[in-house]
């Protein structure tokens, strides 16, 4: 009796321990990949939101937020010849099927200067269409639900299904998305606030226009 | 290689994994909302199945039999993790739309089912064969369930505009009781195109029996 379960833990053993190996090697094979993808995708976003940006400052400690139901994943300062344009922000809360995951980019009129939904788990072919470029809220004039943040001032309500259109059959993902957006773009608002009173670095005062 | 032949075809129509074996159902009407989805979906359970059913048919004298359970999933899961993760270096854009699903194939009871039933008992080529027929059985519907409710719920066809501008999708087919509707539809259709196979098989082995008499 012992022995057979011993001789059967064993057998299990080598199985798991072969499943290991093997995953290992596709792990380091693909890892790589993976994380390049990642990267791009973000750094093609950021370069989306502001085209004219030329670098990004990581300020992910300098921001807080007031909804603790979203979490801030990164944030970036964007600059172009050393004045600020913006400050992008990607964030993540929890949506109808999983968490998801979107950047936001405010720009120094406190106007939204954009918004990309990176990662989503919502159902395909509903909430997921958040993240398809191809579904359109307003059909006319082909405005994604992502695209209709665009230009949005800070002190706009925020209001799913009033003045933010939501995804047909999916209001629980439109509210979820909008809600993560208007947070991060709050505490964006904010930080810009503070960079705008303090200048943080008076290296080029003509620089400014 | 005729017994081959036999293996594979019988999971296209006459042991359908999703229209006559009904099993593996609930991933299947949840990513059929898109034909793109169908065909990757297709092609990653195809993927995970021959591997697992290869491994285990050649292992299947030292599994035991008491521990045979857990045995499955660690080969299925290891399997299922590697489609994922190079779905996801190489095909982002796919395996983002497909979301959890990928991961899910784990539990699917279709490459559960052909495990136990077939894999562990049977010879390796007679496993290549069943997985391929099964895998192929399984794409062929998902894609062809993914385009009715793409076309009539969207208006278009993996991703194209094919109803003219005018036309109001119809909600209903990409919500899941549309889903339910046209499975049964692809149900009855196998069932319809199973009875017309069999019919034809007879015949043609009754004129056999007729030459030979």
């Amino acid at each position: 009796m012992m022995k057979d379960i011993v001789k059967l833990g064993l057998i299990l053993a080598a199985f798991a321990a072969a499943a290991c190996v093997g995953l290992a090697f596709v792990n380091q094979a693909t890892e790589g990949q993976i994380a390049i993808n990642q990267e791009k995708q973000l750094n093609e976003s950021l370069k989306g939101l502001f085209p004219e940006a030329e670098k990004f400052n990581d300020i992910t400690k300098e921001l807080t937020l007031a909804d603790p139901a979203v979490k801030l994943e990164a944030a970036y300062l964007v600059e172009r010849g050393g004045a600020p344009l913006g400050i992008a922000a990607k964030a993540s809360g929890n949506s109808y099927g999983g968490v998801t995951t979107v950047l936001v980019g405010l720009g120094l009129d406190r106007r939204i200067a954009g918004v990309r939904v990176l990662d989503t788990k919502d159902t395909p072919g509903l909430g997921a269409n958040a993240a398809v470029p191809t579904y359109f809220v307003d059909k006319t004039s082909k405005t994604t639900f992502p695209g209709q943040f665009t230009g949005k001032a800070l002190s706009d309500p925020f209001v799913v299904k009033e003045d933010i259109a939501a995804i047909t059959a999916s209001t629980i993902t439109s509210k979820a998305i909008t809600k993560i957006i208007k947070a991060s773009a709050d505490a964006a608002g904010a930080r810009l606030e503070a960079i705008a009173m303090a200048p943080p670095a008076p290296a080029d005062a003509a620089g400014g226009k | 290689m005729k017994r081959l032949w036999n293996i594979f075809k019988a999971g296209i129509i006459y042991e359908n994994p999703l229209l006559m074996l009904m099993i593996g159902l609930c991933s299947a009407l949840a990513v059929t909302t898109n034909v793109q989805n169908g065909v990757g979906m297709g092609l990653a359970m195809t993927f995970v199945m021959l591997f697992s059913e290869v491994i285990i048919s050649i292992f299947r004298k030292v599994i035991p039999n008491s521990a045979r359970m857990p045995i499955f999933i660690i080969v299925i899961a290891a399997f299922t993790t590697i489609i994922d993760l190079v779905m996801k270096a190489y095909f982002p854009e796919l395996s983002k739309s497909m979301g959890v699903f990928i991961p899910l194939i784990v539990v699917n009871c279709i490459i559960m089912g052909r495990v136990e039933a077939f894999a562990s008992k049977e010879k390796v080529l007679d496993c290549v064969a069943d997985s391929l027929g099964m895998g192929l059985g399984y794409t062929w519907v998902l894609v062809g369930i993914a385009a009715f409710r793409e076309l009539l719920g969207n208006g278009t066809v993996a991703g194209l505009q094919v109803m003219p501008a005018g036309f109001e999708p119809i909600l209903f087919f990409i919500l899941p009781p549309g889903g339910f509707l046209v499975f049964a539809l692809f149900i009855s259709l196998n069932i319809w195109l199973k009875g017309r196979m069999q019919k034809a098989a007879a015949k043609s082995a009754a004129k056999a029996e007729e030459v030979a008499a």
